[in-house]
């Protein structure tokens, strides 16, 4: 564990730095305030710090402040060193942002002890942290696939449409349905339908550049969203993902399963008056189209309301190609 | 009223009052490093006094209060009581700007240390030989 010492007399920094050294630690010893700061407020910063209150320059007091404003990163424990006794010093520094303090000359088992305390609440924080960390995760992500949850696919779709008008680019948003999934199920149980739909998802997200989206909809259905693409090129790219998919069959613990998807695509530049909902129904709808016109293709939604086959659409977005 | 100190001294088994058993715990019992500190402290007294006298020369009462919170946690860290009272009487007395109390400490201090610095000379004899 590193530690970091502010006192400004040389011989008790000495003796704290050897004791503490003996006891394990490293340390990084300084000897005032404004040094302290500026090693506490680095990105690898140690996390126990044992302050003098008062230095020349800025005093321990001060330092606590100045740690607890500036630092939002993982939390330091401070500890200031004080001949100080009166109960408003210590409410003063406490105050100031210290979690404990020592009155000098300091006794050595009780430093130590002081110090294990604080180890005890950093790991108390580190597990909050993590336990806050692997919450957000699942609040966000889907617990099959780990891919964006629906409703932050959406909103995260939401936005770069906003966005793209804004700047005047596309989103392309397409859903992606696995085809006859259910018989999948049926055929070979829900253990394999879920490795098909975890592998349907990896080959999703791998096919897509890193500022693309894609999230988990429904329960084989899947929403990806292309920011900034070029919507001449986007039916290719969609043909890509179906590829992706119905290329090669899916390992799976069981067998090879081969599975196909059927994609609606609608571009945010062809429905510049809709709302982002009225947008992914034109997208639905399309899907729907892929759907009856024989699964494992691609249809483009249409201003008219009529979604257009691949071939035709490509010939008209070369046309709109710049 | 300021010359008790002395007398209490010499009932003490330890001249100058140094509690050199509780300073080796605090050092873990290592040699070298009391040595390491005593070299250190010969240095910094000798310029804490210095720096003092010429405060009160100057009548920097502020400068002076400073320099006794130094030598207060000096000496408290190498168990020197009785000195680190009477810094810490030094403190508060200059930070109060009371010239006399101030200069009696002052001089008590420094009698107290005159006391002690034949016993850190005959340490770091003992440490070195």
């Amino acid at each position: 564990m590193r530690i970091l010492i502010a006192e400004d007399d040389a011989i008790s920094r000495t003796l704290l730095q050897r004791t503490l050294q003996r006891a394990g630690y490293e340390v990084i010893a300084v000897e005032n305030g404004a040094k302290a700061i500026a090693e506490l407020v680095k990105h690898d910063a140690p996390r126990l710090a044992l302050l003098d209150w008062i230095m020349p320059g800025k005093d321990g007091v001060e330092v606590c402040r100045e740690v607890r404003r500036r630092k939002e990163q993982a939390y330091t424990y401070l500890i200031l060193l004080s001949s100080r006794e009166s109960k408003e010093d210590i409410v003063r520094g406490l105050e100031s942002g210290a979690d404990d303090y020592l009155t000098k000359p300091f006794d050595v088992d009780e430093l130590k002890a002081r110090l294990r305390t604080g180890h005890r609440i950093l790991e108390l924080e580190d597990h909050l942290v993590e336990a806050r960390e692997s919450m957000r995760f699942q609040a966000t992500h889907d617990l099959l696939t780990s891919l964006w949850n629906r409703g932050v696919i959406v909103e995260l779709m939401s936005h770069e449409i906003m966005r793209s008008r804004r700047e005047r680019s596309c989103t392309a948003v397409m859903m992606c349905d696995i085809d006859h999934f259910k018989s999948v199920n049926d055929q070979y149980g829900h253990a394999v339908g879920d490795e098909v739909l975890r592998e349907v998802a990896r080959r999703l997200h791998n096919s897509v550049r890193s500022y693309d989206m894609v999230g988990r909809y429904g329960g084989e259905e899947f929403l990806v969203a292309l920011n900034k693409c070029n919507p001449g090129s986007a039916v290719s790219r969609a043909e890509n993902l179906r590829e992706k998919i119905a290329g090669r069959p899916i390992q799976t613990t069981d067998k090879p399963v081969s599975v196909t998807i059927s994609i609606g695509l609608a571009l945010s530049t062809e429905f510049t008056e809709c709302t982002v909902e009225e947008i992914m129904h034109q997208a639905d709808m399309a899907l729907y189209a892929a759907k009856a016109a024989g699964r494992n293709c691609v249809r483009v939604a249409q201003p008219s309301g009529d979604s257009k086959p691949v071939e035709e659409q490509s010939k008209e977005t070369q046309v709109l190609a710049p | 009223m300021r010359k008790q100190p002395m007398e209490a001294a010499v009932e003490q088994p330890r001249q100058g009052d140094w509690d050199l058993k509780e300073l080796m715990e605090r050092l873990g019992g290592d040699q070298e490093f009391l040595r390491e500190l005593l070299v250190m402290f010969r240095e910094d007294v000798r310029m804490n006094l210095e720096k003092s006298r010429k405060a009160m020369a100057e009548r920097d009462y502020e400068g002076l209060s400073r320099t006794a919170h130094t030598m207060k946690g000096m000496l408290g860290n190498l168990s020197m009581g009785a000195a680190a009272e009477t810094a810490a009487a030094l403190e508060k007395t200059s930070r109060e700007n009371q010239q006399d109390d101030s200069k009696e400490l002052l001089e008590k201090l420094v009698k107290e240390l005159d006391g002690i610095l034949p016993e850190v000379e005959a340490q770091l004899a003992e440490v070195k030989s």
